[in-house]
């Protein structure tokens, strides 16, 4: 296939717009998928994925399209994630990329994540095809929706193709614009081969699989090939395309989407962003963009069962087969014994680790509320870096604390911006501007500790804007901040697992907060328990658990054993997934108790 | 060979608003249905002649008709030759002098009277179609038509229900001069009146009080605590629920009635049509010996007296502390042994301990 007849694109949309939709209809349309393999929104794998509508891992398939000017045409359509959580990871496809359709919901408008990823698009010089999808929906305004990214993002909108990628409506048009608007890819094919690593995945019995696109020149079997950032070497045993069931190819040529295998044993030793090379032909610099990623969220997790420590151990080795932007490494804690420190790009990227392991794994786990790095300086002019609240040494030897700060971009309607600005306050945001969009919504900017966007601030965002608010955020550094550790106490006795870093002025508002929702989630015991929250030992917020008086007698016919029973073994269930420390029993999510927002108690 | 049976005659003319058993509302036609069919579900169990308890619960059984109610206990007739108890179960609202002298006729020597409570604007709240007035008088015609032993079911943490308004009904029922109260206190099921007008239990506190004040003033006034739920004056406890809660087998006839034979437990259909097509049992459990052993302790924990070790050993082949060790240490000192009965010390809190032994 002639260069000039490639198109390298993805499908950016904020989640609900409609990508995957899309992506199944012009896959359809492109008669790449035969009916029988189609399932809905066939990209998103992962059966989380398509339980939760988002995409986390990339993928990327080769479509073959005859154009109405009698051409054909190869199109390779690379996915992207549509959270927050994987900005980089989108960044890369993006710039595996030479155009991007954005797709926008004309009855919703242009949201923070879509705008935050079309500028990562502009930042990687792609090509922008805007697309009205939902057009059908009887509050679509086209002509607003249109006027919004033209203003917004400042591109043509008058000649956008308005669909409803639901029934079809529209889409033929998008497939003759990938082929009029969209650029082919640039590379020189003679130049020496540079070949963007834009995702990986783990295969039992070919290792590495890598998602490559090339850039320059092209790569064959058994070439040698070099990773530039990690500088290891291996063989290319096997390449090819996927459209979307794997077709193995001899070479790839430049400009060309597929998939290359080299024997390579660790996920770990493929970086996203990274470039490949060929060893006795090496491009003289990599593409630029490379980054490597650190997680930016971390949690402790533990096995309600001691016994099955091993059984999460192996879990987790098999999950970061596919992950390598998961971390883990062994920790303990009096409260909850041995388990696991993990970081995580950011929350979705936590919840969805944590929820696989319960679900493909069969564990039942204790999650610690989500802890950010901080800064220790210590007086002795050392900095110790801490990722668990209890951790964190003695007051006497802190001369001050450091915490990471994010700038966070809220999309929202003018009716709400009040109570978002209250919201951003309240989580010791910092005001920096606010941009109008249109007669309806404006773009603030807040800096904010990035420990308190993981303390429900995006659900919180949500409520308060019904759902109208959408938020993206992205690492700024570390500030001094005035912080202490707040300790609970649950009959007395500090429950390590349960600390928590949280601001001087905030202190005694969240140990409310915290001891009274404790409350409710610790079934009463035989014996009354009390809940305090402590700063440097000293009490600053408690409650009782009054002790058990009666069960539930129902008053079910005395022969209905299988009421009874039932009954007992929900309680046992529940009970199972509970986690003793000392005397006292404690649910799974008491360890979460310590995100409860300030207001909760209101 | 099973020998108790328990009846479930699924009628009602009213649903009250914290029922979810199995209830369909009383029409003629679909009584004699019923009973056509009842007649070919006992005819598929060979059950004893010799029988020594029959409880015939519902729904309503006293909505029955007359005629209706012949029908019904002629069938039961063969059974009931030997018996040591035979309970009916009758509401205030719809039992007759003629209906106990017929159900005294063939053999019937216990009334359950669904009582509940005795405040009118609970009785009202409840959707309760008698008065507490009509109690009074109804408890009357059951002792003039000759049966004495009568037992009411008073249910407790009804909302808006105070301790003194709990205690006030507990007063005028001992001036019931019954021999039996049974004491249960309200949960809000799903599919009940109660649930759909959103109602809420009561504070656990506020209920732990009238727990522990009806249980302390039955018993200074002569009604002894022998199960979690229920109160006799001594030697009126129910013969047949002590079958229950000694885990000994019994067979349950129609619609949502359950029942045990030997290493196997079946809840019947609660589905009506299914019922008259022949389809009268919804599931089986087949009993493991573990099974066995567990629902033993949760029926037997109920009793005051607890469970007879020596019994437990006898059917199992299996020492009771040695297979509960765990869960017996966990509460060593909320259990009593004594004379060969391991008992709960205090029942309220039976099903905390009772996890303990459910093995996973």
């Amino acid at each position: 296939m002639k260069q000039s007849n490639i198109r390298n694109f993805s499908i950016i949309a904020h989640i609900d717009h409609g990508k995957s939709t899309l992506a199944d209809r012009i896959l359809e349309m492109t008669d790449t998928v035969s009916l029988r393999e189609m399932q809905d929104q066939i990209l998103d794998s992962l059966d989380l994925e398509r339980e939760r509508g988002i995409t986390i891992k990339l993928n990327a398939v080769q479509l073959k399209y005859h154009a109405l000017n009698g051409e054909d045409y190869i199109f390779h359509l690379i996915d992207t994630p549509g959270h927050v959580d994987f900005s980089y990871e989108v960044s890369r496809s993006l710039a595996a990329c030479d155009g991007a359709i954005l797709v926008v919901d004309a009855a919703q408008g242009i949201e923070a994540q879509t705008l935050a990823n079309v500028y990562l698009a502009l930042d990687n010089d792609l090509e922008i095809l805007p697309v009205l999808n939902k057009i059908d929906l009887p509050n679509a305004d086209v002509d607003k929706v249109k006027a919004e990214i033209e203003n917004i993002i400042g591109i043509d909108c008058s000649d956008a193709p308005l669909i409803s990628a639901k029934s079809g409506e529209g889409v033929a048009k998008v497939l003759e614009d990938i082929v009029s608007k969209l650029p082919c890819p640039k590379g020189d094919k003679d130049a020496p081969l540079k070949a963007l690593v834009f995702d990986s995945v783990y295969d039992a019995y070919r290792g590495v699989i890598v998602l490559i696109c090339v850039k320059e020149g092209s790569v064959k079997l058994g070439d040698k090939i070099r990773f530039m950032a990690s500088n290891k070497e291996y063989e290319v045993v096997e390449l090819g395309v996927r459209v979307p069931k794997e077709v193995k190819k001899d070479t790839l040529e430049c400009g060309e989407v597929g998939y290359l295998c080299a024997s390579i044993k660790s996920i770990k030793d493929v970086h996203v962003g990274d470039t490949i090379t060929l060893v006795n032909d090496p491009a003289k610099e990599p593409l630029k963009g490379y980054r490597k990623m650190n997680p930016m969220v971390y949690c402790g997790l533990y096995p309600t069962d001691n016994a099955r420590y091993n059984d999460l151990r192996d879990a987790l080795e098999k999950l970061q087969l596919n992950d390598s932007s998961l971390t883990f490494e062994a920790e303990s804690s009096k409260a909850l014994g041995f388990g696991f420190r993990l970081g995580f790009l950011g929350l979705l990227h936590m919840e969805v680790i944590e929820e696989r392991l319960e679900r493909e794994y069969n564990l039942s786990l204790i999650a610690t509320a989500p802890s950010v790095i901080y800064h220790v300086h210590k007086t002795d002019g050392t900095i110790l870096k801490i990722d668990n609240p209890s951790l964190l040494p003695d007051n006497t030897q802190i001369a001050y604390l450091e915490e990471p700060y994010v700038k966070a971009s809220i999309m929202v309607p003018n009716e709400f911006i009040g109570a978002v600005m209250e919201l951003s306050q309240n989580k010791r945001g910092i005001y920096k501007e606010m941009t109008y969009i249109d007669d309806n919504r404006y773009l603030l900017e807040y800096e904010m500790p990035l420990s308190e966007v993981i303390f429900e601030y995006f659900d919180k965002l949500k409520s308060v804007s019904k759902g109208y608010a959408s938020l993206d955020y992205e690492l700024i550094g570390y500030r001094r901040s005035d912080l202490v550790k707040m300790d609970i106490l649950i009959n007395g006795e500090i429950v390590d697992a349960l600390s928590v870093i949280v601001h001087r002025d905030f202190a005694y508002k969240r140990g409310q907060a915290i001891t009274v929702k404790l409350k409710d989630l610790i079934p009463k015991q035989q014996f009354e328990i009390p809940i305090q929250a402590a700063i440097n030992n000293k009490i600053i917020a408690r409650t009782n658990i009054k002790s058990l008086r009666k069960n539930v007698l129902a008053k079910c016919y005395g022969g209905d054993i299988t009421r009874k029973k039932k009954l007992l073994e929900k309680q046992k269930e529940g009970k199972k997934r509970m986690k003793a420390v000392g005397s006292v029993e404690i649910p799974q999510e008491a360890f979460m108790a310590v995100l409860s927002m300030d207001d909760d108690n209101k | 060979m099973a020998k108790h049976l328990y009846l479930h005659v699924p009628f009602c003319k009213s649903i009250c608003a914290y029922c979810d058993f199995c209830h369909y509302l009383y029409k003629e036609d679909q009584v004699s249905k019923w009973l056509d069919a009842l007649k070919e579900e006992m005819a598929s169990y060979k059950i004893a002649s010799a029988l020594e308890t029959i409880y015939l619960g519902g729904g309503t059984p006293s909505v029955l008709s007359l005629k209706e109610t012949e029908k019904l206990l002629s069938m039961l007739a063969p059974f009931s030759k030997q018996l040591k108890e035979y309970t009916f179960e009758a509401n205030p609202e719809s039992i007759t002098f003629d209906k106990v002298r017929l159900y005294k006729d063939f053999g019937v020597d216990r009334i359950s009277l669904g009582v509940q409570s005795l405040d009118d604007d609970l009785l009202k709240l409840t959707n309760r179609k008698h008065t507490a007035k009509d109690v009074f008088e109804t408890v009357e015609i059951i002792k003039k038509a000759g049966i004495d032993n009568i037992s009411i079911d008073i249910i407790y943490s009804l909302p808006t229900q105070t301790l003194s308004t709990f205690m006030d009904t507990l007063k005028k029922a001992l001036s019931l001069d019954i021999k039996h109260i049974s004491l249960y206190s309200l949960t809000i099921e799903e599919g009940t009146l109660f649930k759909a007008k959103g109602y809420k239990s009561l504070d656990e506190d506020l209920e732990a009080d009238m727990y522990e004040k009806a249980k302390d003033y039955l018993e200074a006034n002569g009604y002894k605590q022998y199960e979690i739920a229920n109160f006799a004056k001594d030697g009126y406890e129910s013969k047949h629920n002590i079958g229950y809660w000694e885990y000994d087998d019994f067979y349950g006839l129609s619609l949502g009635a359950s029942g045990k034979i030997g290493h196997r437990r079946y809840d019947n259909t609660r589905n009506f049509n299914d019922y008259l097509n022949g389809n009268y049992i919804f599931k089986y459990y087949d009993l493991t010996l573990e099974d066995e052993m567990f629902e033993n302790i949760m029926m037997s924990f109920r009793m005051k007296r607890g469970l007879d070790l020596k019994r437990f050993k006898d059917r199992y082949k299996k020492d009771f502390f040695s297979v509960y060790k765990d869960a017996y240490d966990k509460h060593i000192n909320d259990l009593i042994v004594k004379d060969n009965y391991i008992r709960v010390k205090n029942l309220e809190i039976l099903n905390a301990i009772l996890v303990d032994f459910l093995k996973d």
